[in-house]
């Protein structure tokens, strides 16, 4: 599509003047500024393994599967997850609830997610309708080989076990309640 | 200084090269922490205490990683490459002055011996033992075409980028080499002539002789006389070294490592470490041709034992030279990489043209025998002038642009054409 | 000519007797409904399809318009009608407004009524429904999903407790009922009374209590069940075979054409990732109507089965062992030509009933190609019972007038291999008549998804001769004598026609590739006839209607999705 007419600014460049065109005051100008900062660093790097770095409650790190108040698996294995997934690392097999869950008709009998095939969009997190999967801000992610890196849903539950023993829950997406970034910006 | 003794010799080099490679590792330790401090990091602070090992670490990793020689390349001229551009970087030291020199004597006057007095030759012979009794810290004392072996051994250092990647059979490489070679032939020119107006000066190309008359009677250093000299000096001998702004050949964003692509390991390092060296011998001849050399405002002889003196003014030139070296980085992480044209249009349209217009105002001095205060002057007054001129062309010369035209209506704008 | 305007568009709409539904999907105007269904009676119980409906006065040419909204599915249009649908605003401008009288235009603009009733219907159906559309198995194809997106509003005013009746999985082994998610359209019930005629289910209860049930001790089984799946709009009534399996969303549909009776029924077939997933009954007037039966719907299993032939067997010291196609056919392919030149009269190519006709075809030119003298037959035909008509009485007697039959004969394209054999040689053998003969070559070209049904429809004498090839689905009494055993495809697998017991072709599409080493049968006959190129069932269909007289209504290029019906003349 061409860009209209009206949208396309004319811009001059900008004629250089004397003191521009020695060139010389200008890199002076520069080392200054380099210069000021050897000699007042402002230095907010963090010393990765002494010093853990605090993750923002919105970081998306490792997924894991939320339980329910009774400890079952959340999720109800509605594929929206696997769906919305652009890097299709979601496989889920669902089967009819368990007669004993009497309020649920359908959970994952497996639920997998290949980590190493995931891209953390949070796309999964977004689509999910029971809040039921959710990235975590663990971020130090290693494994030893491929099938390490295939977490299945025990795999999934304990992420969620030890997220919320470490207290590091990354909720942001509790049911019925968006959180702010869902809100229209001041002003509009 | 001594009659010439190949094991002293030998032993000097070694302590030389031993030491310039150290340095020019600790150089690599105080860039990188150097641009750490200027962009808010911390740098390398793993190895050893604040990182000082790093460099260890570092040329370590030079030596144990696995070398990699493409099947593509062609072998000889390959494996050549690296040690042509050490080797060709190594040999400038030799007329490298790094401690107290003492001019060399004047060339004897063949006349007539006075009555009693004595001939020629023994004026000759006792000239030179006395010039040989004094210790001279330079590997090569005496030479009088001094700076020029310079400049010719310096030329060749574009061989070791032009094998490199002439050899490596690879399109990043040869598109680097031919840069580096455009690059460092353009910039002998500036290079050259900027310094041509010293030797005018002082009518000598030993750089022995050049410290000798800066020191002589006062810190007449030509930095003075000949600032703006001093200035094209420095812009070219960056770009010879490859220095950023002017690191071209090896822009990694458009051609990966330029002419080491293809290097590595032990290689790679050498090639990295050729670069270091033309700095240092870069700063060494500044030290020397403008800024004094060993003396340092009567610091250089405050002690009259020998021995201490030769240590001072050995620290004084070197602390020069490293002071110069900083400066270096410091430009580097300042000023961002020029483009292509822009480096052309540099060294032939500005640096070329006031580097032989100062060269004629110091023919001119010395012709009409003015004091050489006059040349501070005229340095100054060519820079004004430049940048006069430039404002007075809109930068047209230096820095064509093409013409913006606007469109007719009906073409979609982001096309352009020249009118 | 009697026309109708539909949101101002005329429409002749002939003879028939329409609703305004079907009238106004004549001038490209979807009315949506949910109760409404073409083969079932009308009941007008949802309101979805209210509509504003008006008639000129024959007598004075007026036209005055009802003040009220009304069902589209219970009104019936006739010259002069004028069908205002709640998408008005969204007509064809191109046609000029109608003449619509003062009284009604002070109503507000056509169309804001019937646009306000659809709203409010679905807000009433939605009242109980308790929206848990990521378990359920319609989402994606669910109506009032559509519906309400489409007609809907996005927010529920319902402040009080859902009314949420149990589940009844024990309505049928085949169907669960989500009962809460019903909306009470009452096509199941409908379609138990009107089609099945079995009667099972009712609807228990009054008003806000209505819920769909079968009678004590009397579950909904019988052959026709499956249908109220298909039937049911929203979720309510599901598949307890495809309950959970996939997302609709994820699945691929093509038009398949059941194999498992003659009657050749129109099937829709949803795969994912090269599996059959489900089947259901594709609308066909031509070949069985809107329904299809539950022996085919879920007969689909086989072709998902590991049990099946996956690759070539060449028989070696007594035992079958895997081979590659590439080693198999010339050695298969000499053979079998040895045979034949050997003793032509003693060798026989049987083609079973479940062949396409273009398979059936190029087998046959095949087998004739090795020597005129090869003769052909039609394998065992399966045959189970009676054919069942519905709809039944509650005792299980027929009734009249029929509305669907489940054939006895198994197989879907009889008719057509038999076809194909009366061109090539004049007269059809059944496997009964020469495989009781001493034979020297068999090749048996089966296809049988039931081994079962095979075996039974065997010949009890039957001989094996000494070479015998055997293409089949599962291993049986036949691979068992066989030489060589090549697998078969199934007709997900394949594309082809099928000629029903009524002599209607009808083409389908294939719906999954074959398992890795299984090929189809036509591009074994391609490789055994030494034929290059892309093996195409459109173009050896060509070939086979300028070949034999008797296709050549097949001549077309693509027929229509309904098929095409002809008489086999010859047969």
């Amino acid at each position: 599509m061409p860009i209209p007419e009206s949208d396309v600014k004319w811009v001059e460049e900008a004629r250089l003047g004397f003191w521009e065109q020695l060139y010389v005051p200008a890199m002076i100008d520069g080392l200054k500024t380099t210069i000021g900062h050897i000699f007042s660093p402002q230095v907010k790097t963090e010393q990765y393994p002494e010093q853990e770095p605090k993750m923002p409650a919105n970081y998306r790190g490792v997924h894991r599967l939320n339980r329910d108040e009774k400890d079952r698996v959340k999720c109800v294995a509605c594929y929206m997850c696997a769906t919305a997934c652009p890097a299709h690392c979601i496989d889920i097999v669902a089967a009819p609830a368990p007669a004993e869950w009497a309020d649920r008709e359908k959970y994952p009998e497996t639920f997998v997610i290949d980590e190493l095939r995931c891209i953390y969009c949070g796309m999964c997190e977004e689509a999910c309708p029971v809040d039921a999967i959710e990235l975590t801000t663990l971020y130090d992610l290693t494994g030893l080989s491929r099938e390490q890196m295939v977490f299945d849903k025990e795999k999934l539950l304990s992420v969620f076990d030890q997220t919320t023993k470490a207290g590091t829950d990354p909720v942001r997406t509790r049911a019925g309640r968006l959180s702010v970034a869902s809100e229209a910006p001041p002003g509009q | 200084m001594p009659p010439f003794n190949p094991v002293y010799t030998a032993i000097v080099i070694v302590a030389l090269v031993g030491a310039v490679l150290g340095l020019c590792a600790f150089l690599t330790l105080t860039e990188r922490k150097l641009s750490a401090w200027m962009q808010d990091r911390v740098g390398p602070n793993r190895v050893g205490p604040g990182g000082l090992l790093q460099p260890m670490a570092d040329g370590g990793k030079f030596f144990l990683k696995e070398e990699v020689i493409p099947d593509h390349v062609d072998k000889l001229f390959y494996v050549l490459a690296p040690a042509a551009a050490v080797g060709t970087a190594l040999l400038a030291l030799a007329v490298v002055p790094f401690g107290s020199t003492v001019a060399p004597p004047d060339p004897v006057a063949v006349t007539a011996p006075a009555a009693g007095g004595p001939t020629p030759v023994e004026t000759f012979e006792r000239q030179q033992a006395e010039y040989r009794s004094h210790f001279s810290f330079v590997l090569n004392p005496g030479l009088d075409i001094g700076v020029l072996y310079l400049f010719a051994v310096g030329s060749l250092a574009v061989y070791g980028g032009v094998l490199a990647g002439w050899s490596a059979n690879n399109k990043y490489s040869l598109l680097g080499a031919l840069r580096a070679s455009a690059q460092i032939i353009s910039y002998e020119i500036p290079l050259g002539m900027s310094v041509l107006g010293v030797f005018l000066i002082v009518g000598s190309l030993n750089p022995e002789r050049i410290i000798d008359w800066q020191t002589a009677g006062g810190p007449y250093w030509l930095l003075l006389f000949q600032p703006l000299a001093l200035f094209l000096f420095m812009t070219s001998s960056y770009a010879e070294a490859s220095r950023l702004p002017f690191d071209l050949p090896e822009a990694e964003q458009e051609l990966v490592g330029g002419y080491h692509t293809e290097y590595s390991a032990l290689k790679l390092g050498l090639m990295l470490l050729s670069e270091y060296v033309h700095l240092i011998a870069g700063s060494f001849m500044l030290a020397v041709l403008f800024l004094g050399g060993w003396s340092l405002f009567g610091l250089e002889s405050v002690s009259d034992d020998p021995i201490v003196t030769a240590v001072l003014r050995l620290l004084i030139l070197c602390g020069k030279m490293f002071a110069l070296c900083i400066f270096a980085q410091l430009v580097r992480w300042t000023i961002p990489r020029f483009r292509f044209d822009q480096l052309m249009n540099i060294a032939w349209k500005v640096l070329l043209p006031l580097a032989l217009l100062n060269l004629i105002c110091v023919m001119v001095v010395k012709q009409m025998g003015w004091p050489l205060v006059v040349l501070t002057g005229t340095s100054a007054a060519l820079v004004v002038g430049a940048g006069l001129f430039s404002v007075w062309t809109a930068g047209s010369v230096t820095n064509p642009k093409r013409k913006v035209v606007k469109l007719p209506a009906g073409v979609p704008a982001g096309v352009t054409y020249a009118s | 000519m009697p026309t109708v305007y539909v949101n101002d568009k005329p429409v002749e709409i002939g003879n028939r007797k329409l609703n305004c539904v079907q009238a106004a999907e004549l001038a490209g105007q979807f009315i949506p409904h949910y109760c409404w269904h073409e083969a079932l009676s009308v009941v007008a119980s949802c309101r979805m399809c209210l509509v504003e409906v008006g008639d000129v006065n024959p007598k004075d040419g007026v036209l005055t318009m009802q003040p009220k909204v009304v069902p589209g599915c219970q009104t019936p249009v006739r010259d002069g009608t004028h069908i205002v649908t709640g998408e008005y605003d969204k007509r064809d401008t191109s046609f000029p407004a109608r003449p619509y009288d003062a009284n009604y235009l002070k109503g507000g603009a056509p169309g804001t009524r019937a646009k306000k009733s659809q709203a409010d219907t679905l807000e009433g159906l939605l009242i109980n429904h308790p929206l848990d559309c990521p378990v359920c198995d319609k989402a994606g194809e669910c109506k009032l999903q559509d519906f309400s997106f489409k007609y809907g509003r996005s927010e529920s005013r319902m402040v009080d407790v859902k009314n949420t009746p149990p589940n009844k999985p024990h309505l049928s082994s085949k169907i669960t009922l989500f009962t809460d998610r019903c909306i009470m359209c009452t096509r199941c019930v409908r379609f138990t009374r009107e089609i099945s005629g079995t009667a099972e289910l009712m609807v228990n209860g009054r008003g806000h209590h209505e819920e769909i049930d079968t009678f004590p001790g009397r579950p909904l089984e019988n052959k026709l069940a499956g249908n109220v799946v298909d039937l049911c709009p929203v979720g309510a009534l599901g598949s307890k075979d495809f309950l959970y399996k996939q997302r609709v969303w994820y699945l691929k549909e093509s038009n398949g054409v059941c194999s498992r009776c003659s009657t050749g029924c129109s099937t829709f077939v949803d795969t994912n990732k090269d599996i059959v997933y489900r089947l259901r009954a594709r609308p066909n007037p031509e070949a069985q109507g809107h329904f299809m039966c539950d022996e085919g719907r879920y007969g689909y299993h086989f072709a998902n089965s590991a049990e099946r032939i996956q690759r070539p067997q060449v028989k070696a010291d007594g035992v079958l062992k895997p081979a590659a196609w590439n080693v198999v056919t010339p050695q298969l392919k000499k053979t079998f030509t040895d045979a034949a030149s050997a003793s032509a009269k003693t060798v026989v190519g049987v083609l079973s009933p479940f062949l396409t006709v273009e398979e059936a075809f190029l087998y046959a030119t095949y087998f004739k190609s090795l020597s005129a003298d090869v003769r052909l037959a039609i394998g065992p035909v399966p045959v189970v019972g009676h054919d069942d008509t519905y709809p039944k009485d509650v005792k299980g007697n027929p009734v009249e007038p029929v509305k669907f039959v489940i054939r006895a004969e198994k197989c879907p394209n009889r008719r057509g291999v038999e076809a194909v054999i009366k061109h090539f040689q004049g007269s059809v053998p059944a496997f009964a008549d020469v495989a009781t003969e001493s034979l020297t070559a068999l090749w048996f070209v089966g296809g049988y998804p039931d081994k079962d049904q095979l075996a039974a429809s065997l010949p009890a004498n039957w001989k094996a001769p000494a070479l015998v090839v055997a293409q089949d689905l599962f291993a049986g009494p036949i691979t068992a004598a066989a030489s060589f055993v090549l697998p078969a495809t199934s007709n997900f697998e394949k594309a082809g026609t099928f000629v029903n017991h009524a002599g209607l072709a009808q083409t389908f599409d294939r719906a999954v590739r074959p398992p890795t080493e299984v090929r189809t049968e036509l591009q074994v006959a391609f490789d055994l006839l030494g034929r290059k190129g892309l093996v195409q069932a459109a173009a050896i269909r060509a070939e086979l209607a300028a070949a034999i007289p008797a296709f050549a209504h097949l001549a077309t290029k693509e027929l229509p999705a309904n098929g095409v019906r002809f008489e086999l003349a010859t047969v």
